[in-house]
């Protein structure tokens, strides 16, 4: 007896508790708002810093120091509010915040498939307008109007956008297997798959074991080995015109010669069998501990790859390549839309134009050679040198990805649009090397025809029926399906409304020409 | 705690109640008595009621305001327009649910999911602690307790990660054993056939030991005369578990069934989620999953409540029905 009413005691405490912790949960986001909103109160009086709110995605697995923030806000008077979110999560987060009417001030988007599903949003007025307002910035008015127009909702412009190279896909390969087999670097489809065939059979890491898994892929079809073969197949990127009508890529005969030739590297095992479930950790462990030798994805990868593979294996040498023909039509790679993410204002947290042009003239600070350099490059003497007006970052880097990397993702502009923006001095020459090919790769480039188009099917429905696609292109590769089976697919695509998707795009497409 | 199984609920809980309240009562006069029966019963036992008051409260807060936002699912509910402004659809969620293609796929792998869980999860808790309450070196006993509950508190990614490594293609150890032993590697991971067997052995992995505290706490109520009766009788071990603790321990296996139907489509959404690829969608897709999908993933909150929703009223109605047969067999039901 006694047993028990001590127990019921614990559990009415513990009860009572839980229901202090739950509003005191409930009641600390509404602190934080109201604290933001009376800095801004504040902030219009010149002597005090300006609030400024941000959500940014975070690449690294930990929140970095506020080193660079407290110079931030020191160089453009400003308090500053960052709030971390980690990559995995960055789109779920946003549409909660959205949900919510708790988006911050600046709110960088995930990526350009992201504004996609923010158009709707977008056409309802629930961001601010920014295009007509850029003039007044001496830094954001050098962005470039083409990649904004991209980045447009009806022809307005509501978003600022970071830079990321158009396209830098290629192979990072073991150099030391190659030239111990003889091989050169690949130039077509066939010269890569006997590469790959060669990197099964004759054992190039010498340990007596048929054991090597030539090429290294993840669960990924975009930013992963697929679409880059695609490419080099001539597939479209997503959308492509046959007799001049968009049609999706997986319409195309290239997509189903892209899938038969990862069916036929799935069937003789070059390469890893759990490919369609392996994660990108996953997928680059097995390169690094040398049980594969080519992995195909961003070439600038090589300078993060290279110490972890020579780690391991002293005598690895790494090497990258980029044009790879595969088709009649020569050498092609898919690019992005010119932008890697946008940054947009929400009219929720934002009230007025004045808080808008305030907040803009930040923006406009972060995009000034000097905390552009500083977001991307860090403090000279601490994380990087000059040599020659050029930057040799420093080869800490775990501070520098302490201290300096995350702030990466809050760059607006780049080095095409930020006037002197601090040029890498590549130490490892295959980086070097890298850098490039991504600049080559710009006269190759594969367009998205449907950057900048419109439909109503697709924001709602896209995704869900996007992963009908993905789950059939992955059942043909791993022998599943067959091309009946993959056309059956295609068609219950249309039947769900992938037809009005096509219709849409291509009524979006004439109105555009 | 343990002393109490939840199964002897409510008879014996309101007795001591009342028990209490007499106590109570007796000691302090009540300076004015209002007429009303309950009222007085009310006031009479106050400070009893005043002890419900945080649990009712967690219940209000938690639980009935936050069904509100359930007529979202009504709605074209647009974040900057708010519950009041959006506008009303009636059920056109719900013809877009019903008339999705995987909408049945959805329904069946849910349901049929939640009756392998049923059968082949259900009875092991139930064993194992059957055979716990036969250890007699109560040591032993207790580290074998302490031994089965611990995978209880690992998380799902610890588990579907482990797994993982063990049946990839490339080198699992699962693979690697099956060669050897001169058969083929299976595909575990992108199978459709194997996604269920996996599904409830990890769960069983993980869940079955904690499953057994409240059968052992059940059993340890049970009369030791009864058993003293049967041994002079010459029932054997066996006889003794089968006609005392079994019948004993009914009414909690029972209760716990009515309450695991109610949890009918919580499948555990981080689980399945963590075990959905492209290859086994066709079984693994459930209501959870779907509703990530649609609606954190694009957005789209209406759809996803309808979906949400529709979930709730098949658990409810599976509840009901379970509550209903129970009743039928003479067993007490939780309501």
């Amino acid at each position: 007896m006694m047993k028990k009413k001590k127990a019921s005691t614990i559990l009415a405490i513990v009860t009572a508790l839980s229901v202090l912790a739950g509003c005191g949960g409930g009641s600390a986001p509404a602190a934080t708002g109201s604290s933001t909103n009376g800095g801004q109160a504040q902030g219009e009086k010149p002597s005090e810093p300006v609030a400024i709110s941000i959500m940014a995605n975070l690449h690294t697995p930990e929140v970095p120091s506020d080193m660079i923030e407290k110079l931030l806000e020191e160089k453009t008077g400003t308090k500053l509010d960052i709030q971390w979110v980690p990559d995995g999560t960055y789109d779920e987060k946003v549409n909660a915040s959205f949900a919510t009417g708790t988006l911050p001030q600046v709110t960088y988007l995930k990526n350009a498939a992201s504004l996609v599903n923010m158009r709707d949003a977008i056409r309802n007025g629930q961001f601010w307008e920014i295009g007509p307002l850029l003039d007044q910035y001496p830094n954001l008015s050098k962005l470039k109007p083409d990649v904004l127009k991209n980045t447009a909702v009806d022809g307005k412009i509501y978003a600022l956008y970071r830079e990321v190279p158009l396209s830098r896909q290629g192979i990072i390969y073991r150099k030391d297997w190659a030239d111990k087999l003889g091989l050169s670097a690949p130039t077509n489809i066939d010269e890569f798959y006997n590469m790959l065939k060669q990197f099964k059979e004759k054992d190039p890491d010498g340990n007596g074991q048929d054991d090597t898994i030539p090429l290294t892929d993840r669960n990924d079809l975009i930013y992963g080995a697929f679409k880059t073969i695609s490419s080099w197949l001539g597939t479209p990127n997503n959308w492509g015109e046959k007799d001049g009508k968009l049609a999706p890529e997986f319409m195309f005969p290239e997509y189903m010669e892209t899938m038969k030739f990862f069916k036929k590297l799935h069937q003789e095992g070059l390469i890893n069998q759990d490919f369609p479930v392996t994660s990108k950790t996953d997928q680059q462990n097995l390169f690094i501990t040398g049980k594969s030798g080519v992995y195909i994805g961003a070439m600038g990868d090589v300078s993060s790859l290279h110490p972890k593979v020579v780690e391991v294996n002293p005598d690895a040498e790494l090497d990258v390549q980029n044009k790879i023909e595969g088709g009649p039509k020569g050498f092609g790679i898919w690019s992005v839309p010119g932008y890697g993410s946008v940054i947009l204002f929400p009219k929720t947290a934002i009230k007025s134009e004045e808080e808008l042009k305030g907040v803009l003239a930040f923006m406009d600070q972060l995009m000034s050679p000097e905390l552009g350099n500083l977001i991307y490059w860090g403090v000279e003497g601490q994380h990087h040198q000059l040599e020659e007006g050029k930057v040799v970052p420093s080869e800490d880097t775990k501070l520098t990805d302490r201290e300096v990397k995350p702030y990466q993702a809050m760059q607006v502009g780049g080095p095409l649009t930020i006037e002197g923006f601090y040029e890498p001095k590549h130490m490892l020459p295959v980086k070097a090397k890298a850098e490039e090919m991504i600049v080559e790769n710009n006269d190759y480039l594969i367009e998205d025809p449907s950057a900048s188009l419109d439909s109503k099917t697709f924001n709602e429905k896209g995704v869900q029926l996007q992963e009908m696609i993905k789950d059939g292109t992955y059942r043909f590769m791993l022998g599943d399906l067959d091309e009946a089976g993959f056309q059956a697919v295609v068609d219950n695509w249309l039947k769900s409304g992938g037809q009005q998707i096509i219709d849409e795009f291509n009524v979006s497409y004439e109105s555009s020409k | 705690m343990l002393q109490s199984p939840a199964g002897f609920g409510a008879e014996r809980k309101s007795e001591i109640m009342s028990e209490t309240a007499v106590k109570t009562g007796m000691r302090k006069d009540a300076p004015t008595i209002p007429e009303s029966g309950r009222m007085r019963r009310i006031v009479k036992n106050r400070a009893i009621y005043l002890m419900i008051l945080p649990g009712f409260l967690y219940f209000l807060i938690f639980k009935y305001i936050p069904m509100s936002g359930l007529i979202i699912a009504f709605q074209d509910y647009q974040a900057y327009l708010g519950v009041t402004g959006s506008p009303w659809v009636g059920l056109k969620h719900f013809e877009r649910l019903f008339t999705e293609p995987m909408f049945f796929t959805i329904l069946g792998n849910t349901l049929l999911l939640f009756f392998l869980n049923l059968a082949f999860y259900f009875p092991v808790p139930i064993i194992l602690a059957l055979m716990l309450n036969e250890v007699r070196r109560e040591v032993f006993k207790r580290f074998i307790q302490t031994l089965v509950y611990i995978p209880h508190f690992m998380s799902w990614v610890i588990i579907v990660s482990i797994s993982f490594v063990m049946l990839s293609m490339d080198r699992g150890i699962i693979n690697e054993l099956l060669v050897m032993a001169g058969f083929e590697k299976i595909n575990f991971l992108m199978s459709s056939d194997w996604f269920r067997p996996m599904y409830v052995l990890q769960i069983i992995w993980r869940e079955a030991g904690w499953g057994t505290i409240i059968y052992l706490a059940a059993m340890a109520a049970i009369d030791p005369g009864l058993y003293e009766a049967s041994r002079i009788d010459g029932a054997s071990r066996f006889r003794q578990m089968w006609h005392i603790t079994l019948p004993s321990i009914r009414s909690v296996i029972v209760v716990l069934l009515i309450l695991k139907i109610g949890d009918v489509l919580e499948l555990g959404f981080e689980h399945i989620y963590l075990l959905l690829n492209s290859m086994n969608r066709d079984v693994a897709e459930i209501f959870d999953t779907y509703v990530y999908t649609a609606g954190l993933k694009q957005g789209q909150f209406s759809f996803s409540t309808a979906v949400g929703f529709f979930k709730s009223l098949i658990g409810l109605i599976l509840v009901m029905l379970a509550n209903w047969l129970a009743k039928k067999a003479g067993e007490e039901g939780i309501y």
